[in-house]
């Protein structure tokens, strides 16, 4: 079962959404955007809320569009569930089913069976989105559409709900588009993603590479990646180029052959020397160590700088580090690395980044 | 309240600034004006020649064409009327409004100018009303031209209150409902009708309650069979006002009843 966009365009009012060529195996591709960038629209279009403009989606070979929303055989689970107010939960998932039996092997395995009685009002926010995707799944969808299911969830809930999401799609064979704003969400569930801005899509890849080699400086920005930095090319090496910026002078390594497979073939071309490029580095490929320790590791790029800021994110620190020649880096820092170093406010860093860690964008796609 | 205000409004002339109180007094000048003539109405009457007259052939023959005239009244709206209301809560646009303004029409003519409008159109005189005559089937002094004086005049009531009945309705559970494949039809029947349900059962009550009142637009249709409306008229003019009473009283029992089935079951929208 393959789903298949191409050229997909459609409009309204100021909004254009378009042209969009996505191919969806039997996988689970997140659609990664920010709000108003397209991705509810997306998946409107494919479920036969709106229509295109022009375009064509094909459903295992079956065009969708110009078929009315009933006779797409695609599942859609609403952002906060749409389940029908005036049905309990198995109202909810038998007014969407063929046989009972399903019924009762999906009530099952999303644990619904003991709220099964209770109408939508009643039901927790987790629990109404399980009903909602098993009435959906009860329909046997040839694709599944999923439009922020998690979002209105607590955070506790949505992790447990989520971890749940994913062994479920492992037991789907069909495509599933799972649209978030959420990149934790989108790098646990996605197989692959996909970067949407104004519309189109931006860059489309496994979440590695999708976060370590993005292709333009928005999806850097937008999955997090805040170390950008204008350089030049200044040479080749054997493995990779060196690289200018402000003062600093870096040696990049070709990433291992896995990363390569998977990423954008164009961008991962070695440069020409004197082309001006964006410098990217994701912050948790920044490794900070005490200013004092020896440089056995050759192959590493080393600059010292003061600590400017750090901010406790929960699950580890963000330690801005100002370099001498004023460049700030953002470094995702564990916490037992951020306790044995005792970071803070003007503590001196080595910061060490890998040759290979460093990702280089070419400036015509600069934006 | 606490004890603390109670003090102030006691102890001080400060009373006469809570403007709740003035809001109640001026009010309550409206409330006695509807109540008043109300139980006056049942005080003037002597109950047991009301009960006598209530069984008087013309009042009970006035009683059964009101009834049977705006029960098809109400059938008919609504089977017109729930389509249009339906239509128009899921369309936008100019043909939109402009289809609302023309449906809302016959709430804003006064019924008597309906009942013109209705005879250019089925009179006698009419090309179409001559034709029903000739087949045997007159549209005026019969029970037919009674029913398309009411539902003229009654039927905006369904559109107007449905229509905003499933306006209320998320059209995402629509969405949803025809993504797990069910039709249109279906969708509506079993998703956007029941969650309408209470505003709808409210349309229709309101518009059967008009239909049972309604005078202006009767008269000039169909005279002949008498409604209760016309039967009070007829009463009044021919016998004076204490005739008048016992048709009077049944329609304002009919009127109680109607806006107790808005308070339960329906959702009133003016509620």
């Amino acid at each position: 079962m393959t789903l298949e966009l191409s050229r997909l365009h459609t409009s309204y009012g100021q909004f254009e959404c378009g042209p969009i060529d996505l191919k969806v195996d039997e996988e689970v591709l997140a659609v990664l955007g920010p709000s108003g960038s397209g991705k509810t629209t997306l998946l409107s279009l494919i479920a036969g809320i709106a229509e295109p403009d022009s375009g064509s989606i094909l459903l295992d070979g079956r065009e969708l569009v110009g078929r009315p929303l009933e006779d797409r055989h695609v599942g859609m689970v609403f952002q906060e569930g749409a389940l029908f107010p005036h049905m309990t939960a198995r109202e909810n998932i038998e007014y969407a089913a063929a046989t009972g039996e399903h019924v009762a092997d999906l009530t099952s395995a999303l644990e619904l069976e003991g709220v099964l009685h209770r109408k939508p009002a009643s039901l927790s926010g987790g629990e109404r989105q399980r009903v909602a995707l098993a009435r959906t799944l009860a329909t046997d969808p040839d694709a599944l559409l999923l439009d922020e299911p998690l979002s209105s969830l607590d955070a506790p809930i949505r992790k447990r709900l989520r971890d749940e999401l994913y062994s479920l799609f492992e037991s789907l064979d069909i495509p599933i588009l799972y649209v978030t704003h959420d990149q934790r969400t989108a790098t646990a569930l996605g197989d692959r993603m996909a970067i949407v801005r104004d519309g189109t899509v931006e860059q489309v890849g496994s979440p590695s590479a999708v976060l370590t080699r993005p292709t333009s400086r928005f999806v850097a920005r937008f999955t997090g990646n805040e170390n950008l930095f204008e350089g030049t090319v200044t040479g080749r090496t054997d493995d990779g180029v060196t690289v200018r910026f402000g003062d600093v002078q870096f040696r990049t390594a070709v990433p291992e052959a896995n990363t390569f497979a998977v990423s954008d073939v164009e961008t991962s071309a070695v440069p020409e020397a004197h082309t001006s490029v964006t410098v990217c580095i994701h912050p948790s490929q920044v490794e900070v160590r005490p200013p004092t320790a020896a440089d056995g590791d050759r192959t590493g790029n080393t600059v010292t700088g003061r600590v400017a800021r750090w901010l406790n994110e929960g699950s580890g620190y963000r330690v801005e580090i100002d370099v001498d020649e004023g460049l700030t880096f953002t470094a995702n820092v564990r916490p037992p690395t951020f306790e044995r170093l005792g970071i803070d406010v003007g503590s001196e860093l080595q910061v060490l980044i890998p040759p290979a860690s460093i990702h280089l964008i070419p400036d015509r796609t600069g934006r | 309240m606490a004890t603390h205000s109670n003090s102030t409004q006691t102890g001080t002339a400060t009373v006469g600034r809570d403007w709740l109180s003035v809001a109640l007094v001026l009010g309550g000048v409206l409330l006695l004006y509807y109540v008043v003539p109300m139980l006056s109405l049942f005080l003037s009457a002597p109950s047991g020649d009301i009960v006598a007259r209530m069984t008087d052939p013309t009042v009970v023959d006035s009683a059964i064409t009101s009834l049977l005239s705006a029960s098809i009244s109400t059938v008919l709206a609504t089977l017109f009327g729930l389509p249009l209301a339906y239509w128009l809560a899921r369309t936008d646009g100019l043909v939109t409004k402009v289809v609302l303004a023309i449906a809302v029409l016959p709430l804003v003519l006064p019924p008597v100018v309906s009942g013109i409008v209705l005879l250019t159109v089925f009179g006698p005189g009419s090309a179409l009303g001559a034709a029903a005559v000739a087949a045997g089937f007159p549209l005026t002094r019969s029970l037919a031209g009674v029913v398309l004086a009411q539902t003229f005049v009654a039927s905006p009531f369904v559109v107007v209150t449905a229509k905003a009945a499933f306006e209320s309705v998320d059209r995402t559970l629509e969405h949803a409902s025809r993504s797990l494949g069910k039709s249109r039809v279906t969708t509506a029947r079993r998703v956007t009708l029941p969650l309408a349900g209470p505003g709808v059962l409210a349309g229709v009550t309101l518009a059967f309650a008009r239909a049972m009142g309604e005078f202006g637009a009767t008269m000039m249709m169909a005279y002949y069979p008498r409604t209760m409306p016309v039967q009070i008229w007829v009463a009044f003019i021919e016998l004076g006002l204490d005739n008048a009473y016992p048709v009077a009283i049944l329609l304002v029992v009919i009127a109680a009843v109607a806006l107790l089935v808005l308070h339960t079951v329906a959702s009133n929208p003016w509620a």
